[in-house]
């Protein structure tokens, strides 16, 4: 954390020297003082900014989901077509689950085949599709449950912290009831760092008409 | 062998300041030093009992017509710095008059303690602390006067000079802030 931190801010005391040079007056603080206090002051203001910034702030709030009871094959088509790798499973506007490209591969191969290049191999080598089985299963047989979900108060940073302890690629963002609102994905955090950190041309007032 | 590498610095010091900085720096300085001693040698002279200048106020005028910005030449640190360490200066001579290289390091000693403690760290104030001690009979005989007249005062009267002048040239100021 401190090296990575560190290596994102890289101000060298020669860009400290020039800025103290353009300052009027004696500044009573040497180059190497100011990088130490610019690094540390860096880090309260990514941790300030980590925090500040809500679930609720970047999620996506047109979720593509199934229900509980959707066949696996109409599952599919809403995840091609939709183009997302995954989706949160409903019932009764609750989360219940979710299901990703992951729990498909899992569900194709069972235990033996963990991979995507698995399941192809095994297609290859064997006899016709592993598809072919989940033909008559639902959402609720593959989906992954409880489904791990964050409130719209949550902070960005926490958020980030469960994708990355639970290995997960979104979360579904729910009220107090467990009610669908939105979902984060990984994208979303990547995006929204970036953005904090490094303005990107579309955020700054001054350029227009950038999206 | 890190205790060693220390010595060698980690650093390099800071830019020097524009020739526009050093003659208000110079004209500071002249002006809060020349308020002051006017009222020493003219209205007080030779004889009086009472003194207005003394050597602390020098450094003092490279902080706060020097050095503007820093933290150590701000109001509360002058007259903080300055006061305080007055009145330990006299006690501990009081103390420690029959000892005076006791009295004079724990002066200084405790003065710093205390501005440190009390954020009115001045460097001045330990010059103020060691006058109280080495300053001789006119100092002695003022007792905690001495933090009144002339360390109060003839630092209010530097501070005036400094809020006056610092503040003519556009790119300057003073002060940083106030308590």
């Amino acid at each position: 954390m401190d090296s990575d931190s560190n290596r994102t801010f890289d101000i060298s005391e020669e860009d400290i020297y020039e800025a103290m040079k353009e300052i009027e007056g004696y500044l009573d603080i040497t180059p190497g003082d100011f990088r130490a206090l610019y690094a540390i002051a860096h880090r309260h203001a990514i941790t300030r900014l980590a925090t500040s910034v809500k679930a609720g702030d970047v999620m996506t709030r047109d979720v593509v989901f199934v229900e509980k009871g959707t066949p696996l094959a109409e599952v599919a088509d809403r995840m091609a077509r939709e183009g997302v790798s995954g989706v949160p499973v409903i019932q009764d506007q609750k989360v219940v689950g979710v299901i990703s490209e992951k729990d498909f591969v899992f569900a194709m191969g069972g235990e033996a085949l963990r991979s995507f290049m698995a399941v192809v191999a095994h297609c290859l080598g064997n006899k016709g599709c592993a598809a072919l089985p989940m033909r008559h299963q639902a959402a609720e047989h593959i989906m992954t449950q409880p489904a791990l979900t964050v409130s719209m108060e949550t902070p960005l940073s926490k958020v980030a912290n469960i994708m990355a302890e639970n290995n997960l690629n979104r979360v579904p963002v729910v009220d107090s009831e467990g009610k669908l609102l939105g979902i984060i994905a990984r994208a979303d955090i990547v995006q929204t760092s970036c953005t904090v950190i490094i303005p990107s041309e579309g955020m700054r007032p001054s350029s227009e008409g950038v999206a | 062998m890190n205790y060693f590498r220390k010595m060698m610095g980690t650093t390099k010091s800071p830019p020097a300041v524009s020739l526009f900085e050093i003659l208000w720096s110079w004209l500071g300085a002249f002006l809060g030093i020349s308020c002051v001693a006017l009222v020493h040698y003219h209205l007080l002279g030779e004889g009086a009992e009472l003194i207005m200048m003394i050597g602390s106020f020098g450094a003092s005028a490279v902080l706060i017509y020097g050095a503007t910005k820093s933290s150590l030449a701000q109001p509360r640190n002058l007259m903080g710095g300055h006061v305080l360490s007055a009145l330990i200066g006299v006690a501990l001579y009081q103390i420690f008059h029959d000892h005076l290289w006791i009295a004079a390091s724990t002066s200084v000693a405790t003065a710093i303690a205390v501005m440190h403690a009390t954020k009115t760290l001045h460097p001045p104030g330990g010059a103020t602390a060691l006058i109280a001690v080495i300053g001789g009979e006119k100092i002695h005989a003022l007792g905690y006067l001495y933090a009144v007249i002339p360390v109060g005062l003839g630092a209010l009267m530097m501070l005036i000079v400094a809020l006056l002048v610092n503040n003519i040239p556009k790119k300057r100021r003073y002060p940083e802030f106030w308590f």
